[in-house]
């Protein structure tokens, strides 16, 4: 047990956050969320360069060997300058998917996947669904032809490569350009392994995915908290820092010790789905811990900013626009409190 | 980052449990019971655990420990937290009592007071609060005045736990010095509870009767070679017990045997399928989670070599309030039920939620409060201002 980062870790963690500090600021987060596409190529391919599109994957195809707990270091990093980027549904998502699954022909898509060449995407969530713990319904008949619709796919109009959750559960892979993709009318996939197989690694995906999610949340609500702090020590009222007043500090106190927390939790979960334990108790109360807690932070980051963190001339709401998308993208806590239940043996 | 104790530890947290079920016996519950078998008990069972040096695990091989790992000392702290503390009132001595000796002690203090502690042979209580000092312990008033080569104590103290037991010595926090600034004004003083002039009256309390008193020192002579440290080093001996003792008792432990426990009562009587008592339980084992994990953070600092504070503060935050929720969830899902004391018949779970909710109403004042926890993160955590 040591809950500490090693040296490479470390390492690794200084040098992602000297690079984000250079290449990325909130003004450019702002900037993303006014481009249709909502990501910067530039940057994209920066850090495909700094290793990072490959870490977790084997040397044959450009990796690092690396594993998850340092794929979410980099993206906890990555949350506290806020920068958009397919990294969760490419990286974290598609490519264990694609290794996991795929023939070796299409585990060459990895290499380009390691060189920052391909921005892959998952489409899970389908009509009426309220998170993507769904049993997708789409039919794909045994060519790969898609015919549907698919909600709520990130980075859509420029992937690369869309991986589509099928019945079956199947995955289906679409190139870019393949015809009728944008409404999925008989779109021409190919079946990514055997039909009806693809449940187990699709619900491996979906775990990484809130991990990582919330591991960049993390990094996001450390920011928020040091904006908070800042100005609970700078703001002045009644003649003195209003951070002098136990109820404003206390609250400061309650984002810190819920953070810490949530940490910890992301923490275990990554390592967990790293090492192949106990996946669901893990990752389950990371999340459900996880949703709760960011609505208690971002609510207590308000109230201590008062009006101004509500104006979006303030960064603040850059921050809490995205928890709460956080919060509702991997199922609500009430569906990971019960299947923390079945894991106690309830 | 490792989540996993080795095979080597997961050995010898089995080789505990195998021994507290071989041990303990049936009427165990714990200390704040009315129960005249309890202090006789933890006597004979803190012998048994020396016998086998697991008493001392933690200390140097010199005052008769093993040296063992701080993970190692983590399990052994988790087994007997979550059994109800066999130890009785001598986790004291080993949490810090013992250790603030060793920092700060003479060695003529280390020889004298150590060896009793290893060989589970010793009851101490600790002399901090007083009726107007609480949270605010620098106002401590109780006197000790140098009259040749003894320092004559008067004065009155509060909230001192086991003294009744009856304790056999006292670690007692006492102002030495009037003119000094006053946190530079307090000493430490190891005073034999059989001097002349210490009464001990009890306080019943809602977790039970006993355990907890009142000590009143009318001319209590204690001889210089008692004084602990130098003179006026007393505040910094009693923060850095208090950081010891924050991380030294593992309350997310036996949070977290209520909770396998009320699951498999919850089981057995047919309340498993509820959806409300699931999420409940899952809300539990979560927050039973974060507690650990903090708490464990905390250990690998220290690991380290650290003196992890703030994060013990943290800690602390989640271990006092889960073991709140425990109690109250616990006995919301046992219903009418829940009331019953152990010594009820037919009480589920033989009273124990009732126990884990009454004994832990204190939890977030003991050992300073919630919220001197918080101002403790917001300062030296955070560095936020203090108010002018």
């Amino acid at each position: 047990m040591d809950l500490t980062l090693t040296a490479e870790q470390t390492m690794l963690v200084d040098a992602a956050r000297r690079f984000l500090a250079r290449a990325w600021s909130l003004a450019d987060t702002r900037a993303a969320e006014r481009d249709p596409r909502g990501f910067r190529p530039d940057a994209w391919r920066e850090m495909a360069g700094l290793g990072w599109h490959g870490m977790e994957l084997p040397a044959a195809y450009g990796g690092g060997g690396l594993g998850f707990v340092e794929t979410m270091l980099v993206l906890e990093e990555m949350g506290r300058v806020l920068l958009p980027s397919p990294m969760l549904s490419t990286v974290v998502m598609c490519a264990p998917l694609i290794l996991a699954l795929g023939s070796e022909a299409q585990r060459r898509w990895l290499a380009r996947i390691a060189a920052g060449e391909m921005v892959a995407t998952l489409a899970v969530a389908e009509p009426g669904w309220r998170d993507p713990w769904g049993t997708p319904a789409l039919p794909a008949d045994g060519g790969g032809r898609l015919t549907g619709r698919k909600l709520f796919v990130p980075f859509a109009p420029d992937a690369d490569l869309l991986l589509v959750a099928a019945a079956g559960p199947s995955l289906v892979a679409l190139a870019r350009g393949a015809a009728g993709v944008t409404v999925l009318d008989r779109a021409p996939g190919e079946p990514l392994g055997a039909a009806g197989a693809a449940g187990p690694a699709l619900a491996r995906a979906l775990d990484r995915g809130a991990v990582a999610t919330l591991a960049y949340m993390a990094g996001a609500a450390e920011r928020a908290l040091a904006m908070t702090v800042d100005h609970a020590g700078t703001r002045h009222q009644f003649g003195q820092p209003i951070g002098s007043f136990q109820a404003v500090a206390h609250r400061c106190v309650d984002m810190r010790t819920d953070l810490d927390a949530l940490r910890h939790l992301v923490y275990q979960a990554a390592w967990s789905l790293e090492a192949g334990r106990e996946g669901p108790l893990a990752v389950s109360a990371a999340v459900a811990y996880g949703s709760e807690a960011l609505r208690r932070l971002f609510m207590h980051a308000h109230q201590v900013h008062g009006a101004i963190g509500f104006s979006t001339e303030h960064d603040l709401h850059l921050f809490t626009r995205r928890a709460k998308a956080a919060e509702l993208q991997w199922g609500s806590p009430a569906r990971h409190h019960e299947r923390v239940a079945q894991a106690m043996g309830l | 980052m490792d989540f996993a104790f080795t095979d080597e530890e997961e050995r010898f947290r089995a080789e505990l449990r195998a021994f507290l079920a071989e041990e303990l016996p049936d009427w165990w519950r714990g200390m704040f019971v009315d129960d005249p078998r309890a202090i006789p008990f933890t006597r004979a069972f803190c012998r048994k655990l020396a016998a086998r040096g697991w008493l001392a695990l933690s200390w140097p091989r010199e005052w008769g420990g093993q040296e063992a790992s701080v993970w190692q000392q983590a399990i052994l702290r988790e087994e007997m937290w979550a059994h109800d503390e066999p130890r009785g009132p001598q986790y004291m001595n080993l949490n810090y009592i013992g250790p603030c000796i060793m920092r700060f002690g003479s060695e003529a203090q280390k020889r004298r007071f150590l060896p009793p502690m290893t060989a589970g042979d010793v009851l101490w209580t600790q002399g901090f609060s007083e009726p107007g000092a609480g949270s605010d312990l620098a106002a401590v008033a109780t006197r000790a005045e140098a009259r040749g080569d003894h320092l004559v104590v008067n004065g009155h103290k509060i909230w001192s736990s086991y003294a009744d037991a009856p304790a056999d010595w006292c670690f007692l926090l006492a102002r030495t010095s009037a003119s000094a600034r006053r946190h530079e004004g307090l000493s430490i003083l190891l005073v034999d509870m059989r001097t002349p002039g210490i009464t001990v009256r009890p306080i019943d309390s809602m977790a039970g009767p006993h355990e907890l008193n009142e000590m009143f020192f009318d001319e209590v002579r204690v001889p210089r070679d008692c004084l602990l440290g130098a003179q006026g080093q007393g505040w910094e001996i009693v923060t850095t017990g208090l950081t010891f003792e924050r991380v030294g008792v593992a309350r997310y432990a036996r949070a977290g045997r209520v909770i396998a426990l009320l699951v498999g009562h919850v089981k057995a009587a047919g309340l498993a399928g509820d959806p409300d008592v699931r999420r409940k339980l899952a809300e539990l084992r979560v927050g039973h989670e974060a507690a650990r994990l903090l708490n464990y953070r905390v250990i690998s600092l220290q690991a380290r070599g650290q003196v992890p504070s703030v994060e013990a503060a943290i800690a602390r935050v989640h271990n006092t309030q889960l073991e709140q929720r425990v109690g109250h969830v616990g006995l919301e899902i046992l219903g009418l039920g829940g009331q019953l004391t152990a010594d009820a018949p037919g009480a589920p779970l033989r009273g124990l939620l009732h126990r884990q909710w009454a004994r832990n109403v204190p939890s977030t004042i003991a050992a300073g409060t919630l919220e001197v926890q918080k101002n403790i993160i917001a300062r030296r955590g955070l560095g936020l201002p203090r108010a002018s």
